[in-house]
């Protein structure tokens, strides 16, 4: 566990040494959430509730959601393609460490550095430019705090598995882009599904998506009962199983296969 | 200390033709073609032995030192590392192995290197005064001291492979693979280089096993060659053995006065340009002096030499069968 915890520390050395990528995704998320904003401010137009959510609640959600895709970052599906493309996956393999869980370290490690350097400016500049995202209800943060550890480990593993495509295929590139933008658009991160036709609902409910955003933005923004929540978290928590189970299923697979590049 | 018994690796590539259409029909068929790296590889290594692999690019080598330090999985056979396989307990074995690819560098780009040699102390658990120790013995061998502030970014390619060497002995493996160390190294790294292997050899009882194309660190470090084509193992020994067994003949070189030179009956003249004459000879049917005392009585000898079958000519006779 030690030496885990020293591989987040290194990670943070490390992400702490490219200042000019943290200004840049300051920059884009900024604009990417005072645009969705004035978007929602200008369909809400008048209309005092639409979805069971004011335009109040919705300029919460769109903050939470800009600072959530901080937490939200990883690292592991480029992180094992280019150590696969590059050959360095045979230095990583050579350590008594487990694969994985060094790949987990580091994202943690760069998440906390990401934490000072992206969150709390975005954060800020939210609450300046936009307004301030009180939570609806303060009981609420524990559930909140718990659903998004649960959405970070449910991300984590669909990157990881979509990585372990690079051991036997190579290049991922594709793949982890495509990955990308249906999770921004299937999760509710930009557009929550309760705007969504129903049916288009009721398929993405059962997909665990939108238990990455939606389900800890509905609770900051106290959208639906505490029943709903808990049992929302439950199908959460099945989803965190059912991935875990698959990635270890695979990880097994997968690590036999290993392919080194060049010399 | 290592077994290696019947190594095979297969590896399937998926067959393209040339070009654009060639690609395009890659894309839709499935043609693959199974090429073997390595085929049927057995031998034993112990304690405290320098093994160096040689043979042409493409022979097998790397994929075999990788089999060894368990980044590979070998299709068939296995490699047991002080009686452990190192497939089924990769992360138990690797702390017993080092690993050092020239072409490839363990440190990490965006750090200094010590703190790079920090991570590893944790990953490996080394204790600080072990660590402490090692590094002023890596220090006295490599000067690496004065390197610990420089981020890995900002080094040379001397200086790398230096930082990758110190950081592949850290843990005080018992066994250590290095895969073309002095690929592209100048005199003076190369000379450091060999050096620090001959000092963990003796003074650690390291066992180093290292690829290579550098007739020099053959020369220099291995006291067994093992010979590889085609994946498979062409010669194992030590090279006077090896010398005696595929290239036993010594090359004597006399000049003349003249561009007049005598035959002997006994070794075969290989080249003769102006004044000067070849002979090669066997060295089991007649010795340098008694062919000198011959030719000397036919002809006036202005001045001779003797030539051993280099070590390039022995890599060339074995990369050819």
């Amino acid at each position: 566990m030690k030496k885990y915890l020293f591989i987040v520390k290194t990670q943070i050395i490390k992400s702490l040494t490219y200042e000019f990528n943290v200004y840049g995704n300051i920059l884009m998320q900024t604009i990417i959430m005072i645009t969705s904003a004035y978007f929602w401010r200008a369909l809400y137009s008048g209309q005092g509730v639409v979805g069971d959510v004011t335009a109040e609640s919705m300029q919460t959600y769109i903050i939470i959601s800009s600072a959530l895709s901080v937490l939200l970052i990883t690292g592991v599906e480029q992180r094992i393609g280019r150590s696969v493309e590059r050959g360095t996956v045979a230095t990583d393999m050579t350590k008594p460490v487990s694969l994985f869980g060094m790949f987990f370290a580091e994202d943690i490690g760069s998440i906390i550095a990401l934490i000072f350097q992206n969150m709390v400016p975005i954060l800020l500049i939210g609450s300046i430019m936009i307004k301030v995202p009180v939570m609806a209800d303060i009981r609420d943060l524990p559930l909140f705090v718990i659903s998004v550890v649960e959405s970070f480990l449910i991300n984590w593993l669909i990157a990881a598995l979509f990585g372990m495509m690079a051991f036997s295929t190579i290049n991922n590139n594709a793949l982890i882009q495509v990955k990308k933008h249906l999770i921004r658009l299937l999760s509710g991160s930009i557009i929550p599904i309760w705007f969504f036709p129903e049916g288009v609902a009721k398929v993405l409910s059962s997909l665990p998506f939108i238990y990455i955003y939606q389900l800890p933005l509905s609770i900051y923004i106290g959208r639906g009962t505490r029943a709903e929540h808990l049992a929302q978290m439950c199908i959460q928590f099945l989803w965190l199983v059912i991935l875990s189970a698959l990635f270890l299923f695979v990880h097994n697979r997968v690590t036999r296969k290993v392919m080194v590049q060049g010399g | 200390m290592i077994d290696v018994n019947g190594l095979c690796k297969d590896y399937t590539i998926k067959k393209k033709g040339a070009g654009l259409s060639g690609a395009l029909k890659a894309l839709v068929t499935k043609n693959t073609d199974v090429i073997h790296a390595v085929r049927d590889l057995s031998f034993h290594i112990d304690e405290g032995e320098i093994v160096g692999f040689i043979g042409p690019n493409g022979a097998g080598k790397s994929t075999t030192i990788k089999m060894m330090s368990g980044i590979l999985t070998p299709t068939k056979g296995s490699v047991l590392i002080n009686g452990e396989d190192i497939t089924k307990n990769r992360k138990e074995v690797v702390k017993n192995i080092g690993v050092v690819f020239g072409q490839r560098s363990q440190l990490n780009w965006d750090l200094r290197l010590g703190e790079t040699f920090e991570l590893l102390r944790h990953i490996y658990r080394i204790d600080l005064k072990d660590y402490e120790n090692t590094m002023s013995v890596m220090d006295d061998i490599l000067g690496i001291k004065e390197l610990l502030d420089k981020p890995v970014r900002q080094m040379s390619l001397g200086q790398r492979v230096k930082g990758d060497l110190v950081a592949s002995m850290l843990h005080s493996p018992k066994v250590l693979f290095l895969d073309e160390p002095t690929i592209g190294l100048d005199v003076s790294a190369k000379y450091s280089l060999r050096k620090f292997i001959k000092e963990i050899n003796s003074v650690r009882k390291t066992t180093v096993i290292l690829t290579t194309h550098d007739l020099g660190d053959i020369q220099e470090l291995c006291d067994r060659l093992i010979i590889i084509n085609h994946g498979v193992m062409m010669e194992d020994g030590n090279l006077k053995e090896i010398t005696d067994r595929i290239a036993p003949y010594k090359t004597l070189v006399v000049e003349y006065y003249d561009e007049d030179a005598p035959e002997h009956e006994k070794c075969e003249m290989i080249s003769h340009e102006g004044n000067v004459a070849r002979y090669r000879f066997a060295k089991s049917d007649i010795t340098a002096a008694d062919i000198i005392a011959s030719l000397s009585s036919k002809k006036a000898i202005k001045d001779v030499s003797i030539e051993e079958a280099g070590i390039d000519d022995i890599i060339k006779i074995a990369y050819g069968k």
